[in-house]
């Protein structure tokens, strides 16, 4: 159990010591900018980490974040009302996670190649839909999804705690949740148990895509601008929060609040380097480092509890 | 004195795996080491074979005090051991993986395969496995690899050879061959260290025992004067019938029934019938179609296709999911595969197959949960400290349990139990059958795959006998080993002609 709480210290040790070292840690526009910064990965990781502990991955949400974003201000570029419009992104997204999870349980090629594939293929369509060209024409009410504040509380932040409180639910709470740990964590006798696998591993990844639609429209909200281009390299980060977060590749195991921990320790070691004026070249090792370092930690539990 | 162990310690973290290890082992003897599971015998087992380092006492080999930091020096002095679980590299050949970190090299260093393949050959054919040197080995059954680490065991000098096991995968003609090689072995003087569960093998194989229990030696006798039930009591710790015996019951409605049932290429033209109230034993050599047959009837082969009849209705079963709405358990023989998620809780498991009843619109009721998982450890006396621990972290028998509360939790009807006593030990054993017989008292109907010939004599009602595929005869409960294997083994019309 102390191990558990590792993440978790590592994350208030990391305030602490930015809080101390850097004068501009500990104010209001700056936490609420690694809140706003952290939100739209922190939304695709939730979904990630359901697909991770059914022992998949999904490479494509970097893609379905853009094309998500894309058709919900085009939506609203087209004169639909904002709440049409960031409904036509969410609906996007689960649509490609959809696809994603289709792929998986029909052709029976592993996840990791089909979202490879589908990486490539929505980002194409998202620039082929857009000719390459973002979307500006969006009303201006729409940024308060992404800057909005709620009695001085960040919009995003309040949507990123529903969502995980949401997510938690299902993971803990619903057959579907148990259902996702158990095809994770042993497939076949997943299936011998009669648990409709193909069905239920479809779903795992529709859900994924409509967090990352909705994390789309954040995004876009953010920019305001519908970007082709957008969320390259998100795949990364939303992987790396799960799996900071206790998150395990092989399946069957992972939380919501291990995810969400390990998406602000992310937020915060990249806060971190900016405000101690760290090379961003640097910054990237760093993060690296972290991502080995606390897997390595988690093993070392693992193996020793065993 | 080939080996000698005194007093060996091996320590795992605060565990103690080995606290009193002993074993004397001349050149030219069998010496069979028995003991429960976690009593410490493949500890002991790979301390000599320089998988692990003891963390105390003394080993000499021939005379001489020895540590071995890796199996490679254990090699050399000519220690090798044939392991229980499969080591081998499952991508590569048959013959690449014989002489695997031992490659015949050619010139410039090459691999000569050409040379390796008709040495692989040579050995294959000498003690005639049924394995060809180009195989894959990930094609293999489980007995097919075993026979490559045994291959792999014996091509050099070995002056010692460690057993773990052999014939646990093996048919009974594979395991006349084991046996073969062994007494070839011993009588050129190899000392061989040889583990098995299978009390039938014991006498016809070993010359001299040693018994742990809970990490100590505590016997060591020579075959010829020790009985049976002393064996036992040494191995348990308490006196156990070494003889289970079931009392049948008047069986009653046909729960299950197969009728002209195929699966191609594996199952042909079977047809059974099983009424509740009994356990029906499926006996037959390794590939005669038994786990195929199970598998079949279980929905997990697409091509299968005949008549099946549950509780006297025709069932069309295509997918497990179907298999499990309509009343079937299946036991499946490889149990850490297919049976157990081991990284999930106990409670989890057992609610695995029949989380539809306690999950209204999918929210999980897990007071529900606790409870049935709480009923479930107290019935089949699943030895554990809570629901919540880890299925994986359990003895074999008990995670056995685990599986098969899955099915008595979620109300299963008519068990498919294939090899259900396999990797558990004898106290544990007993609890199985004691489970099943329950099972059957309050009307399931039981179908029991097992290579184990006395279990299904204790157990079975009567013996179905599969041969090839086909049931090649039913025999009443109380028939012989011999006369089931005159059935199992009896040459068909089809392999006269090929």
């Amino acid at each position: 159990m102390i191990q558990r709480l590792l993440p978790f210290l590592t994350l208030i040790g990391l305030f602490v010591f930015l809080a101390v070292a850097s004068p501009h840690f500990l104010t209001a526009t700056n936490l609420s900018s690694v809140v706003r910064q952290t939100a739209v990965f922190n939304t695709m990781a939730l979904g990630m980490t359901l697909v991770i502990i059914s022992s998949g991955v999904d490479l494509s949400v970097g893609s379905i974040l853009a094309m998500g974003g894309l058709m919900g201000t085009m939506a609203m570029s087209k004169g639909q009302p904002i709440a049409v419009g960031v409904l036509a992104g969410v609906l996007t997204g689960a649509a490609f996670g959809l696809l994603n999870g289709t792929l998986v349980t029909q052709l029976r090629i592993s996840p990791f190649i089909v979202t490879l594939g589908t990486m490539g293929i929505v980002r194409g369509l998202a620039l082929v839909v857009s000719n390459g060209l973002p979307v500006h024409e969006i009303p201006k009410a729409f940024s308060y999804l992404g800057e909005g504040t709620v009695v001085g509380v960040p919009f995003v932040l309040i949507l990123l705690v529903a969502c995980a409180a949401a997510v938690h639910f299902v993971l803990e709470h619903t057959r579907l949740g148990r259902y996702t740990f158990a095809i994770g964590s042993n497939n076949d006798a997943a299936v011998y148990a009669g648990i409709p696998v193909k069905f239920h591993t479809t779903m795992i990844y529709a859900i994924c895509g409509l967090l990352t639609g909705l994390a789309g429209m954040i995004e876009a909200s953010r920019l305001m601008t519908g970007q082709p281009t957008a969320g390259q390299g998100y795949e990364l980060q939303a992987i790396a929060a799960v799996v900071i977060g206790g998150g395990s590749l092989r399946g069957g195991e992972g939380s919501v609040t291990g995810t969400l921990i390990g998406g602000f320790i992310m937020g915060l070691l990249a806060n971190g380097c900016d405000l101690l004026g760290i090379n961003p070249y640097v910054q990237q090792v760093i993060i690296g480092a972290v991502i080995i370092l606390a897997v390595s930690v988690d093993e070392l539990r693992k193996r020793s509890s065993a | 004195m080939l080996l000698e162990m005194k007093g060996v310690e091996k320590r795992f973290g605060g565990v103690v795996a080995l606290r009193g290890g002993a074993l004397e082992v001349r050149p030219g003897e069998v010496h069979l080491v028995m003991g429960e599971n976690g009593a410490g015998k493949s500890t002991m087992m790979k301390i000599i074979a320089g998988m692990y380092q003891r963390d105390g006492g003394d080993m000499r080999w021939r005379g001489e005090s020895v540590h071995f930091a890796n199996p490679v020096e254990a090699a050399r002095v000519g220690i090798a051991m044939v392991h229980q679980e499969s080591l081998l590299a499952p991508h590569l050949s048959v013959a690449e993986n014989i002489f695997l970190g031992r490659e015949i090299q050619g010139r410039f260093g090459m691999i000569d395969r050409a040379a390796m393949m008709e040495k692989a050959r040579r050995l294959i054919g000498e003690h005639k496995f049924p394995l060809q040197a180009e195989w894959r080995v990930d094609r293999l059954s489980p007995a097919g690899k075993q026979l490559v680490e045994i291959c792999r065991a014996i091509q050099n000098g070995t002056s010692l050879l460690i057993f773990d096991e052999p014939t646990s995968s093996l048919s009974e003609a594979e395991t006349h061959e084991v046996f073969k090689i062994v007494r070839t072995l011993r009588d050129r003087g190899t000392g061989v260290i040889y583990i098995t569960h299978r009390m039938e093998e014991l006498r016809s194989i070993g010359d001299r025992v040693t018994v742990l229990r809970d990490g100590e030696t505590v016997h060591s006798e020579a075959m010829a004067t020790l009985t049976t039930a002393s064996m036992i009591r040494y191995m348990v710790g308490r006196e156990v019938a070494a003889l289970y015996h079931r009392e049948p019951v008047p069986p009653g409605a046909e729960m299950l029934r197969v009728h002209n049932f195929c699966a191609p290429p594996s199952v042909r033209d079977v047809s059974l019938s099983v009424r509740a109230g009994e356990i029906v034993g499926l006996a037959g050599l390794i590939g005669a179609g038994r786990t195929e047959l199970c598998r079949a009837i279980f929905g997990l082969d697409p091509a299968a296709h005949g008549g099946l009849w549950i509780e006297e209705k025709p069932a069309r079963i295509r997918s497990p999911r179907d298999a499990v709405n309509a009343g079937l358990a299946l036991i499946p023989e490889d149990r850490q595969k297919t049976g157990l998620a081991r990284e999930l809780p106990i409670s989890w498991n057992v609610t695995m197959a029949g989380l539809d009843a306690i999950s209204p619109f999918g929210v999980l009721r897990r007071q529900r949960e606790g409870a049935i998982t709480a009923a479930e450890i107290e019935r089949l006396r699943i030895r554990c400290d809570t629901g919540a621990q880890k299925a994986g972290r359990l003895s074999g028998g008990n995670q056995q349990k685990v599986v098969i509360s899955k099915w008595i939790s979620r109300g299963a009807r008519v068990f498919l139990f294939d090899e259900p006593t396999r990797g558990i030990d004898i106290g544990a054993k007993v609890e199985v059958f004691e489970v099943m017989d329950k099972l059957a008292r309050n009307g399931a109907a039981i179908l029991m795959v097992s290579s184990e010939l006395p279990e299904l004599l204790q157990v079975a009602d009567r013996i179905l006998v599969m041969r090839q595929g086909r049931i090649a005869g039913e025999l009443p409960g109380r028939t012989t080993q011999e006369e089931i294997m005159r059935l199992a083994t009896l040459e068909s019309p089809e392999t006269q002609l090929q």
